[in-house]
């Protein structure tokens, strides 16, 4: 009994790993082949690299603000003080950059995708762009997929330098680092692959939101409970799919 | 003769529900074929077959005599270009506005240039008794009969040689519910076009149709002209046409 139901959980993850693929095979291929949606592209582009710059400046600065400090609290203990600009900068642009960034798109725009396309599907909208001749991959999905693969690593720059501005700020204005100092222990730690790094992650990651935001809604069905649900599935997998890749590329661009 | 619509042991199952069993249709060219049923008995699966929207599970379909399953993608889109599909809730886009809507697909689907598109929609929207004030209104801010008027004009706009019609009347009052069918009569009689509707409403059935079809757990059980509607003693059909409680259809069926 228990091994039927191990068995049968196992089949539906493997249907559904096999059912992403398809539909980001559909997506990707489609998208290659004119005509091509300029209009959807540029739209989405403005949504998701330009609306989503608050969200993930706010958060970048927080977080750079109180990595400064629990440093502090930390390495004073060991006078060891002027390593706290080097490690905030390599935890923002190795680590934490890429994760919030991702995350925060993933909460904001990965959401608004399902919904959207989910409230498409249930309102017969995508079978309308289908019987008005229109790939729906290549007008809904594809332009969401590229797009967020390659704004995110530009949010994660953006998160970076905000990031690292945000510890800059709490280390001279609050702890009285100098100031001088403090731009050059971290400019001194500045290694291009760390920042590359990062950025390899945020396409990745922007790949993975965009991709399982519009799975979830292009699949969703049952009305807006449906959409809710595909929803709150979509971020759900895009957010532990975030931590999950985060695990293995950190392991494979260490 | 050749039909614009063929189907031929057409069967649609949903893991153990067989949903169609077997449906053969023939619908000429310029005739108006209307499928009338129970709920949930089909009507939308059967349009969504013909449309390939859902693949069917066995049987035959064919579009001017051509069989869709044989049918590359690209001679798939050719084939629906010359379909229009009114949906049952209009399934209008809600990020465009109504000119957008109605132009999308000469735009997207026959490539007509923006310009030419805007001119082409804001004729179609005359033919279904909507001005130029409305181009610019988004879809949320409409009343459910412009709606349907809106989807009227985008179904027609890229001159379909075949119109389907799901549930064209639904949610709308008698006297709005009189002008849709009204305009659906002019658009498929003065265009010639072919349609295909299903409706639950006897009085947009009885205005709107040639030839009637009626669909009974998976399959068509009747079929006739406008006038043998009114004058057959078949029980299905006499149930279905007066609302009666009692009869062969059950709540269950």
């Amino acid at each position: 009994m228990l091994l039927d139901k191990i068995g049968s959980l196992f089949i539906k993850f493997l249907c559904s790993i096999g059912s992403i693929s398809l539909f980001s095979a559909r997506a990707v291929i489609s998208g290659f082949m004119p005509p091509y949606y300029w209009k959807q592209i540029f739209y989405q582009a403005i949504q998701i690299g330009y609306f989503s710059l608050p969200v993930v400046g706010m958060t970048a600065l927080f977080t750079g603000m109180a990595m400064t400090l629990q440093c502090y609290a930390g390495f004073s203990e060991f006078t060891a003080e002027n390593a706290i600009p080097s490690v905030v900068m390599i935890a923002m642009t190795r680590e934490l950059g890429p994760v919030l960034a991702a995350l925060m798109v993933a909460g904001r725009l990965g959401a608004a995708m399902t919904a959207e396309i989910g409230t498409m599907k249930v309102t017969e909208q995508i079978d309308a762009l289908t019987t008005l001749s229109v790939n729906s991959y290549k007008y809904l999905v594809f332009p969401r997929i590229l797009t967020g693969t390659f704004l995110v690593p530009f949010l994660v720059l953006i998160d970076d330098i905000i990031g690292i501005l945000g510890g800059y700020l709490v280390g001279v204005y609050y702890l009285n680092f100098n100031a001088a100092n403090y731009i050059r222990n971290t400019l001194e730690s500045l290694v291009a692959w760390d920042i590359v790094s990062g950025l390899i992650k945020g396409a990745v990651f922007g790949f993975v939101i965009c991709l399982m935001g519009c799975y979830h809604g292009y699949f969703s069905k049952g009305g807006a409970e449906g959409v809710g649900r595909a929803t709150t599935n979509s971020v759900v997998a895009s957010s532990i799919m975030i931590l999950l890749l985060d695990g293995v590329l950190t392991f494979v661009l260490f | 003769m050749e039909y614009v619509i063929e189907t031929e042991e057409l069967t649609k199952t949903f893991g153990s529900n067989e949903v169609l069993r077997g449906i053969s249709l023939r619908i000429k060219q310029g005739e108006s074929y209307v499928v009338i049923g129970g709920s949930g008995s089909g009507k939308s699966v059967l349009i969504k077959c013909i449309l390939g929207l859902i693949e069917p599970t066995g049987g035959v379909i064919k579009i001017n005599g051509k069989d869709v399953a044989k049918l590359s993608p690209k001679e798939l889109y050719k084939i629906r270009l010359k379909c229009g599909v009114l949906y049952q809730g209009g399934a209008l886009f809600d990020s465009l506005n109504v000119i957008e809507n109605v132009s999308f697909g000469l735009i997207y689907g026959l490539h007509v240039s923006p310009k030419e598109a805007y001119r082409i929609a804001l004729e179609k929207l005359e033919a279904v008794d909507l001005d130029k004030s409305v181009a610019t209104i988004y879809p949320a801010e409409l009343s459910g009969g412009m709606s349907k008027r809106v989807a009227l004009a985008r179904a027609i706009a890229t001159d379909p040689d075949i119109i389907f019609f799901d549930e064209p009347t639904t949610g709308l009052d008698p006297i709005t519910s009189g002008i849709i069918n009204d305009l659906i009569v002019r658009c498929t009689k003065e265009m010639g076009i072919s349609a295909v509707s299903i409706t639950h409403d006897i009085n947009s059935l009885k205005h709107i149709s040639d030839r009637v079809g009626l669909l009974f757990k998976g399959k068509i059980i009747w079929e006739g002209t406008n006038r043998e509607l009114i004058t057959t003693d078949n029980p299905y059909v006499v149930q279905f046409i007066n609302g009666n409680s009692v009869g062969p259809f059950t709540a269950a069926s």
